[in-house]
């Protein structure tokens, strides 16, 4: 049986002598960024890639997703190894759909190719029968918490129900049978050279708000008019008047978007429509500050006497690394970057669904440099190193799993006994849909 | 016939108007006076000593006292006939700054209500001399009203849960005492500033208006320790103002609508969330109705603010003033005797449309008898600024005493012919009784918890 180290070795030679096809992967899906649950050209780019290794790929779960399993020698846990294949609405960027302008200004193309990277390596001759238990490549659609209102209709159609792609994962199953999940995404944040482990992020709620007023003539009868608009200033300005009361530590963001402010200047606005987020770093933190929020989106529509529809969807839960995973795989990373190069993250604002995951099981989401600009989501984000953003990337995430899987999987094991859940899948279910409603006020 | 009764009514406007002129100095002189001791309404304390005295002075012992400050002479002719009353206004504004301004109250007569005060005794002298007494039929009442200017609202509010007051103005509470029960018809003279205007601007009317006396509770804490466990009212007031401000497009230019407010409390100390503020508003337009409906507004926007914070709310809505209604035959008796005694180029008629956009209430009067409040152009600067002060003292005290005297004269000549053709002809809105109650009925305390 070959040592844990040399299994390594093996692995990250293989992905530097193999690795193309992954970079190639990335590369193409950035030429043709889609928007969540609508990611077919990823989709299939992707699949074509994950076959191109030899897998079966079990396609269409949660309209674009997709799973493939590397089996190991002898039975032991699962690991998921995820990626994302949404973009997000960026204009200006410089790889932007000239149509939806979606781009991959959040790089999650890279996770495709670094997910891709590994897999190859894990691939390596005698690689995998060293192994116990297996790998899954779990590739998600709808990680970014856009096009709200749209969402909701294929919600309401029945054709999903919920917003993001790793909670409709864990309500049909996809998560029941893995043990310990994984991703790394791509950061413009420091350090550009290497990694950042370890870090939370917040969880959000999703909020669609339409505002119903009564149009009339702006200049001739704004008497007879009641202004959507001024309800939605009214609410912004209520949910800024409450910043002071959340506590430091609870991280709560609120940033709401207008996405219909009115038809016409000379019109009193009848209809307006906002979406926004209620972020916080736990659950109680996101719910009492949901509450306020309701509060401000209610006074709008009384001070103007107007009526407001409040969508609430469950959005993300709060991301909690594991620490014994983060350990492993920051030690993988110091290897392939050295120590000055891995930076240990802190509390961060931004949410994801990798949250929900690992609030049921031991997980990471360590970030990788490799990209350039004032923050992800801006248009000036790009990737510039795609060995790192990549290639070492993936190199880091194999090196993890053989640290797991080797020696009959005693590290993966470890990891799972001493893994604390949050919740169970069924305990996570009532959770999200207890933050489910929709309701009209008056006031 | 009796001699006297032979007199002609020239002679006793001659006798009227010299016996003003003869106390012109001494008139001029109380106004000066009671302008160096301004005092916020029902509280004008030594104002009402000096009117009360200079009243017995003229002849016409007052009985005071009457809503706190207020007073009421009465001179009775010798013939029978209806009562018209001449009004004087105690009260001061507030406004810091003014030359004028009390040191400690702040209040100063930036709204020239003390040159009201001289006009009111001139014409009480005038109406004193003996040609009148056997020539007129009826009542001269020389009334002095407390607090026209309708502030320090929660301090009023506090004087009514003590039982001291009911109505929250001077004349309002007078009409509810019944001190106008036996009077017939009212009017008195107030300064202008308008330099273009004529000596007398006679018409026009003024808006109705509501008062707002508005709590915003919160809840007190550590603004920097622990602002997650305070409810801040000073941003539910905030809010509740910008919400205001967004319902503005909403009045109509014809009504001259007017929202506006003070927050006379705003939070006790800069390190600790505010748990209560208080907001004292007014809401003001052309007709009850109009009024009326812009409050409801209003008030759901003061519940917007407090919703959005999860603050508390109470709401004191207290009925203001009547649009002024002036009596259209009594203000042309008025017109009649600016013109014999200053000539054609001292009368401005105003149409009864036109609105400076501010509120009396003689415009309470103006609803349940004939009512006539002319302005004396006689000031400088502008209403209630800290420039606001009379430039012509004789114009404002002595003209308009002269005015008003000779008014009374024809008014109450021959009988009291004109007088009675005026109260006969004339349609009040409602009786004084409706007025009390209405006034009753429209005051309304609203408790709202938010969130």
């Amino acid at each position: 049986m070959r040592s844990t180290t040399d299994l390594k070795d093996v692995v990250s030679t293989h992905i530097s002598s193999h690795g193309q096809p992954a970079i190639d992967l990335a590369t193409t899906v950035l030429g043709h960024p889609e928007t969540g649950y609508k990611e077919i050209k990823t989709s299939a780019a992707t699949a074509a890639a994950i076959r191109s290794l030899g897998l079966d790929v079990r396609e269409d779960i949660a309209v674009t997703g997709m799973t493939a399993t590397l089996q190991g020698g002898s039975p032991g846990p699962n690991i998921a190894i995820l990626a994302e294949l949404d973009a997000l609405p960026v204009p200006g960027h410089p790889n932007a759909d000239p149509e939806t302008t979606a781009a991959h200004a959040c790089a999650h193309h890279c996770q495709l190719g670094n997910m891709l990277a590994a897999a190859i390596g894990l691939q390596a001759p005698g690689v995998l029968e060293s192994l116990s238990g297996s790998v899954t490549l779990m590739v998600v659609p709808a990680e970014e918490y856009v096009e709200i209102e749209w969402r909701n209709e294929q919600r309401m159609a029945g054709r999903i129900e919920f917003l993001g792609g790793k909670p409709e994962f864990v309500r049909l199953g996809e998560l029941d049978d893995v043990d310990i999940c994984m991703m790394t995404h791509v950061t413009t944040e420091n350090p550009h050279e290497g990694f950042g482990v370890g870090g939370t992020n917040t969880g959000l709620v999703a909020k669609f708000v339409k505002y119903a007023g009564v149009k009339s003539h702006a200049g001739g009868a704004p008497h007879l008019g009641i202004n959507a608009l001024n309800a939605a200033h009214m609410a912004i300005a209520g949910i800024h008047a409450q910043r002071e009361t959340y506590k430091d530590e609870d991280m709560v963001r609120i940033h709401p978007i207008i996405t219909r402010g009115g038809s016409v200047v000379n019109a009193v606005p009848d209809d307006v429509r906002m979406e926004t987020f209620v972020r916080g770093s736990s659950i109680d933190a996101i719910r009492s500050a949901n509450e306020k929020v309701d509060r401000a989106l209610r006074a709008g529509a009384l001070a103007v006497g107007g009526t407001v529809e409040i969508t609430t969807l469950p959005g993300y839960l709060p991301l909690a690394p594991d620490e014994n995973l983060t350990s492993l795989h920051r030690a993988n990373a110091e290897a392939l970057v050295g120590s000055d190069r891995v930076h240990e993250f802190g509390r961060r604002g931004g949410s994801t669904d990798m949250g929900d995951l690992t609030q049921l099981m031991p997980g990471i989401h360590p970030y990788v440099g490799g990209a350039v600009g004032r923050s992800n989501h801006a248009e000036d984000m790009v990737v510039d190193d795609y060995n790192l953003a990549v290639l070492d990337a993936g190199k880091a995430m194999a090196m993890t799993v053989v640290d797991l899987l080797s020696n009959g999987a005693s590290e993966g094991i470890r990891v799972i006994s001493e893994h604390k859940p949050a919740m169970t899948k069924s305990e996570y279910l009532v959770l999200q849909r207890a933050f489910l409603s929709e309701r009209s006020y008056t006031e | 016939m009796s001699t006297a009764r032979e007199l002609n009514r020239i002679e006793v406007k001659a006798a009227v108007r010299r016996a003003i002129e003869g106390s012109a100095d001494e008139i001029i002189r109380l106004a000066r006076d009671i302008y160096e001791h301004p005092e916020p309404g029902f509280t004008e304390e030594r104002t009402a000593k000096v009117v009360a005295k200079a009243l017995a002075k003229a002849g016409v012992t007052p009985e005071t006292g009457i809503a706190i400050t207020g007073m009421k002479g009465l001179r009775t002719f010798n013939g029978q006939g209806p009562t018209v009353a001449v009004i004087g206004e105690l009260d001061a504004v507030k406004a810091p700054g003014h030359p004028s301004a009390d040191m400690t109250t702040g209040a100063a007569h930036a709204c020239g209500h003390h040159s009201q005060l001289g006009a009111l005794i001139g014409t009480a002298i005038g109406l004193g001399v003996p040609e009148v007494a056997s020539t007129l039929s009826g009542r001269a009442a020389f009334i002095a009203t407390p607090a026209e200017e309708f502030i320090d609202v929660e301090m009023r509010w506090g004087l009514r849960e003590a039982g001291r007051l009911g109505l929250l103005s001077g004349k309002q509470e007078m009409i509810r005492l019944g001190a106008f029960d036996d009077i017939d018809m009212a009017m008195m003279v107030h300064t202008s500033s308008s330099k273009s205007q004529r000596r007398f601007i006679v018409g026009g009317t003024s808006n109705a208006h509501v008062v707002h006396y508005v709590r915003f509770l919160g809840k007190a804490a550590h603004a920097g320790g622990a602002p997650h466990q305070g409810v801040n009212a000073l941003q539910a007031a905030m809010l509740a103002l910008s919400a205001i401000n967004t319902q503005r497009e909403t009045f109509e230019a014809e009504n001259q609508t007017r929202v506006h407010g003070i927050i006379t409390r705003g939070g006790v100390a800069t390190n600790a969330v505010p748990a209560e503020v208080v907001y004292e508003g007014r809401v003001r337009g052309r007709t009850m109705t109009a009024v009326d409906k812009i409050a409801a507004q209003v008030e759901d926007c003061y519940r917007a603010g407090a919703l959005a914070m999860g603050a508390s709310l109470e709401i004191v809505s207290i009925p203001g003033y009547l649009p002024l209604d002036n009596n259209k035959d009594f203000a042309s008796v008025f017109s009649k005797n600016v013109v014999t005694e200053f000539g054609e180029d001292a009368l401005t008629t105003q149409a009864d449309t036109v609105n400076a956009g501010g509120s009396t209430d003689m415009g309470d009067l103006s609803q349940i008898m004939p009512a006539l409040h002319p302005y004396v152009a006689a000031a400088e600067g502008t209403g209630h600024g800290i420039d606001y002060v009379i430039a012509d003292y004789r114009r404002a005290v002595v003209d308009s005493a002269i005015s008003m005297a000779l008014t009374v004269v024809d008014l109450l000549s021959d009988n009291a012919a004109e007088a009675r053709m005026i109260i006969d002809s004339n349609k009040p809105s409602m009786t004084r009784a409706e007025y009390v109650q209405s006034q009753a009925d429209r005051l309304r305390k609203i408790e709202y918890r938010g969130g």
